[in-house]
């Protein structure tokens, strides 16, 4: 190589880093922001991707969105308000005080919150595996790490039970094996709600203390086991389905949306006398079913191009209408009263 | 007086109208006649003054000494030998007369080296310019992985010796020529220097010295790597340059040193034991040292 | 020397020879044996990919006629037209014995959720053909595809509702019509992400992918380079560069989400740049790789042989030409070779672009580095991640395509340091 070539070459080398670096510092003065980002929950992720395509086809540009938790989310969303927060956080859980006094000392005062449908959490086997009849008291016992004494009232213990015989003489004699979600996952955190809670509440005495010292109530109907019994599956339910398909005898738990596109290789348990069916979630019998939202920064619409529309869009009857096209995804729609109001609701704040 | 003197001794040689070291150094030895001359040699030819005066010079590498108090003069148009066991620290000796121990860590030298009548550790004295006017050839034949020419054209490239590539071209030729490479060469010049023959290499790279047109050329065993063919040719060239160049030459082999040198030092252990012309060194040699070296008592 | 027995070497060392011996040929087995579990792990990984992932190569199309109503498609209208009512129509005349609404529902099934496109796309090159019935090859469904690539039996998709037994027996009543063909699936490449599997492509997140080797390369390059060069040739050692050496590989160590968080706090908290951007990702990844490139090209320039410099000294070169004219040419393609693997490196990284806000659906593939972008091993998380079946077969399919970027950087790599090596 002669000198004059690598000098030139070294030079460009600079002038490009040079020039990306000032880019770079200048860009946001450069381009305003014409995408709408949204952030949220990895639940309403597909619902809200779907609607986002459809914006696009409207001459919008197509919304960015980010996979981020509920509370992470939250947090970014409750930033601020300006170009570089997002427009729309969605959320497997409504917004928490503490989330909204975030907001409100960044500025974000003005939140519109729209409640798209419901989700159900399932506990499913693998189709070769035998489906159990659970109520949550059950799921209680095989999952928490304390649990009463069947011996003595009132008296807690580390969790006995080995096998679903153990918790009730008509379940299969197998070793309880149940794939969950990690401490992170909003799936989780609606599952202790749920399904835990209310399990623990079926003994009177813990129903009691539930009212006189929520903490210790939720220390124990919050925390899971760790002997091996309960297995953190990570955040991807895909891997837990495939988990389930490989072991017949093991619970998996997980969003609706995923039973309903593996019917083929897993069913679902039924949860206190209902079958997790699109209509059970639907009618509410179904007792692990929790609400979907999305929030909307009021400061952002009409700056950004394209939210209103966007919401319209989503609770258009044509997505989340009893046939829509979020419904055929897995989405269990809201009573078709319910989403009249929503709708008015939401009009009227935008 | 003396800075004034350096200065002009510098500017005229930087001029370089003609490449002779600075004439009149009685000029300078008379202002530094606080150095002690304990040169007891005569010049050979009268004519010849010193080039390279060396005072007191001590060399140390952290805290062991490598060379102790070496005082010696180089003159212009002679080749001087410098023998010595392994390790007596001829290597960094001449590795001193052009800096060239600055790139090791850790060294230090003292005393003083006067280039030209000025000494080559003072701000008076840029690296660069010296090395351009003290060229060195190394033990190792090392071209760069260039091409012949590129190798030869580099160094009047970068101190822009020629104005016009048709002069690069020519100085090219000549220092090939000087080194007795150009006709196995000429036909190649495009092709890689690290192709050639141990021997063409080392030629090559005293063509690429050369081409810088220096004052002194080192030579730093330049032999050593080299089959007894290779190293006859070598002994030809230095001989045909001490005609326009001084050499310092570093070498193991006495035969070498008696062949090729007007003057040899003998070295041992850091310290300089005897210098005089190689013929009496070699035949009447005035330490007992140096003969029990030259006889092959030791070493 | 002074053994007092008598027994000659020669005996003692034949003595011991059978046992060298039979150390040497276990060490040689162990080897063999390591090399061979290797393989069979990566020809596991390998087939397991390539066998989920091979089909999404390729997609169903069905051959129907379609009337381009001039009543549906106004010529001044051609881009907002209602084309999926020009297709159902054509549905419904092609297979006039369905008649209720439930089966017009399902029938719609037959064809993919991207038709409309594919026929506006067609209407929008062609519109002359308005009025005219033409016949079209369009995307099978995403449950008739599965079937007829073999990825699902025909009971399980009826079984898991991706079709229902009338769609079936239609699609194969049109595939011994010869209407039914298995083509290359170009789409997967050019398209950005969607929510329906049939349209969902690579292509943004290659682009997105390539913006971010673009920054990552012109920053750290340069930077890691420039590093380099000053530690090990300039800057005198002292025990601050030893500091800043040990950080340096320390640093290579540090889980690259750090990088992501670090990414968060400075380019888009204090920088304020556009989340989701190449620019950003870029520049965390940078962070990430800028480091490995300083080592390599430290152990580069090291590597350069000392007789190089005082070739180049000797014959007067300052020590920045010397540098500049010989060392660094000599050390350049070992200086390539680190910054190739680095970027290999951080092109599969999804950690530290997830803090960053480029785990995220972007259907618009980026045309400016400021742009929201995915990139390949993004969409790869995103897409297994999705309830929906069809997904499964796409994220293999990314998959491979994220090894091959792979196998071919490490190629580039090998060749660019057996091409320019040199021997010195």
């Amino acid at each position: 190589m002669n000198q004059k070539k690598l000098s030139i070459s070294t030079a460009i080398l600079v002038c490009a880093s040079f020039i990306l670096i000032v880019t770079a510092w200048f860009s946001p003065a450069l381009a305003a922001r014409d995408t709408i980002q949204i952030v949220g929950s990895s639940t309403v992720y597909p619902f809200s991707i779907t609607v986002a395509e459809h914006l696009g086809k409207k001459g919008f540009k197509t919304p960015k969105v980010e996979s981020t938790g509920t509370g992470g989310g939250f947090k970014l969303f409750c930033a601020g308000v300006g170009e570089t927060h997002p427009d729309i956080s969605n959320a497997s859980r409504a917004i928490k005080d503490s989330e909204k006094e975030t907001c409100a000392l960044n500025g974000v005062k003005d939140i519109i919150e729209v409640k798209i449908g419901y989700d159900g959490i399932v506990l499913a086997v693998s189709k070769k595996g035998q489906p159990m009849d659970l109520t949550t008291k059950d799921i209680f016992l095989a999952i928490a790490k304390q649990v009463p004494d069947p011996k003595e009232e009132g008296k807690i213990i580390p969790n006995p039970y080995k096998t679903w015989k153990d918790i009730n003489p008509n379940f299969p004699n197998i070793k309880i094996e149940i794939y969950g979600p990690p401490p992170t996952s909003g799936t989780r955190d609606a599952f202790l709600e749920l399904a835990m809670e209310s399990g623990a509440k079926s003994f009177t005495f813990l129903k009691e203390m539930a009212k006189k010292d929520e903490k210790q109530f939720k220390s124990i109907a919050h925390t899971i086991r760790e002997d091996g019994a309960y297995i953190d599956a990570g955040e991807n339910d895909n891997l837990i389905v495939q988990k389930l398909d490989g072991n017949p005898k093991a619970l998996g738990i997980f969003g609706f949306s995923f039973l309903d596109q593996n019917q083929d290789k897993i069913q679902g348990c039924s949860i206190n006398g209902a079958k997790p069916t699109f209509e059970n979630i639907a009618s509410g019998s179904y007792p692990l079913a929790r609400p979907l939202f999305f929030y909307v920064k009021k400061a952002h619409v009409g700056v950004i191009p394209g939210i209103k529309e966007y919401v319209e869009e989503f609770l258009s009857e044509r997505a989340i209408g009893d046939n829509g096209y979020l419904t055929q995804k897995g989405l269990i729609p809201l009573p078709k009263e319910e989403r009249e109001k929503v709708r008015n609701t939401v009009k009227g704040q935008l | 007086m003396k800075n004034f003197i350096a200065k002009f001794i510098n500017t005229s040689a930087l001029s370089r109208d003609n490449s002779y070291c600075y004439q009149d150094v009685s000029v300078f030895l008379s202002d530094t006649s606080q150095l002690k001359s304990k040169e007891p040699f005569s010049l050979p030819e009268s004519s010849k003054k010193p080039c390279i005066v060396c005072r007191n010079v001590n060399v140390f590498y952290k805290n062991k000494q490598a060379i102790n108090d070496v005082s010696l003069d180089i003159y212009r148009r002679e080749v001087l030998a410098i023998i010595g066991a392994s390790g007596c620290g001829k290597s960094t000796f001449i590795r001193c007369l052009n800096r060239m121990n600055d790139t090791i860590e850790g060294c230090r030298v003292t005393g003083q080296i006067l280039f030209d009548g000025i000494d080559i550790h003072s701000k008076d004295m840029d690296v660069v310019l010296l090395r351009a006017r003290v060229g060195m050839v190394f033990q190792k034949p090392n071209p760069f992985p260039k091409s012949i020419y590129e190798n030869v054209a580099y160094g009047p490239k970068i101190h822009g010796l020629a104005q016009s590539k048709r002069e690069l071209d020519e100085i090219v030729e000549v220092s090939l020529r000087k080194a007795g490479l150009w006709d196995e060469v000429k036909d190649r010049l495009s092709h890689s220097g690290l192709s050639l023959s141990g021997g063409q290499q080392q030629r090559l790279c005293i063509a690429r010295t050369i081409a810088v047109n220096p004052e002194v050329i080192l030579m730093d065993e330049p032999c050593s790597a080299l089959d007894p063919i290779a190293t006859a040719r070598i002994e030809e060239l230095m001989a045909e340059l001490s005609q326009e160049y001084a050499i310092v030459i570093v070498t193991h082999s006495l035969q070498q040193a008696a062949r090729v040198s007007h003057r040899t030092a003998f070295f041992h252990l850091g310290s300089l034991i005897e210098i005089g012309p190689t013929e009496e060194i070699f035949t009447r040699p005035s330490k007992k040292l140096t003969e029990d070296y030259i006889t092959g008592r030791f070493g | 020397m002074n053994r007092p027995s008598r027994i000659p070497t020669a005996d003692i060392v034949r003595r011991s020879l059978p046992r060298r011996y039979k150390k040497e040929r276990r060490f040689l087995i162990y080897g063999a044996l390591s090399i061979v579990v290797c393989f069979l792990f990566l020809g596991i990984f390998f087939s397991g990919i390539f066998r989920m992932g091979w089909r999404a190569f390729f997609e169903t199309r069905i051959k129907l006629p379609i009337y381009l109503d001039p009543e549906l498609i106004l010529p001044y209208n051609i881009k907002e037209s209602d084309y999926g009512l020009v297709i159902s129509q054509s549905l419904q005349r092609f297979f006039p014995d369905v008649t209720s609404r439930q089966e017009k529902r399902e029938l719609s099934k037959l064809l993919g959720a991207g038709v409309e496109e594919v026929l506006k796309e067609f209407v929008i090159k062609h519109p002359e053909a308005v009025g005219s019935a033409v016949e079209i090859w369009l995307p099978a469904g995403d449950g008739i595809n599965l079937i007829n690539k073999g990825v699902i039996s025909k009971e399980r998709a009826i079984q898991a509702g991706l079709v229902t037994e009338g769609i079936l027996q239609k699609f194969e009543q049109l595939s011994s019509d010869g209407r039914v063909s298995t083509g290359f699936n170009s789409r997967f490449f050019t398209s950005g992400d969607s929510h329906t599997p049939s349209m969902a492509g690579i292509g943004g997140a290659i682009v997105g992918s390539f913006y971010l080797m673009v920054v990552t390369f012109f920053l750290s390059f340069p930077i890691g380079v420039g590093a380099a060069i000053y530690l090990e040739e300039c800057a005198p050692k002292s025990r601050l560069t030893d500091i800043i050496d040990i950080n340096i590989n320390n640093l290579t160590a540090v889980p690259s989400i750090i990088f992501g968080l670090i990414g968060l706090a400075i380019f888009l908290n204090f920088f304020k740049l556009p989340r989701s951007s190449p620019l950003v990702g870029g520049l965390v990844l940078s962070l990430m790789t800028i480091p490995v490139i300083v080592i390599a090209s430290k152990s580069a320039l090291k590597s350069v042989p000392p007789s190089i410099r005082e070739a180049a000294l000797g014959v007067g070169a300052s020590k920045i030409q010397t540098i500049f004219h010989h060392v660094v040419p000599l050390a350049l393609p070992g200086m390539f070779t680190g910054a190739i693997l680095g970027m290999a490196r951080a092109v599969g990284e999804t950690a530290p672009l997830l803090m960053v806000g480029m785990v995220a659906f972007v259907v618009d593939i980026p045309k400016k580095l400021m742009d929201p972008a995915s990139a390949l091993p993004v969409q790869i998380y995103l897409w297994s991640d999705q309830p929906d079946r069809a997904f499964n077969e796409k994220a293999a399919a990314a998959i491979i395509v994220l090894i091959f970027f792979m196998i071919a950087m490490n190629s580039a790599a090998i060749f660019l340091r057996k091409k320019y090596e040199r021997k010195y």
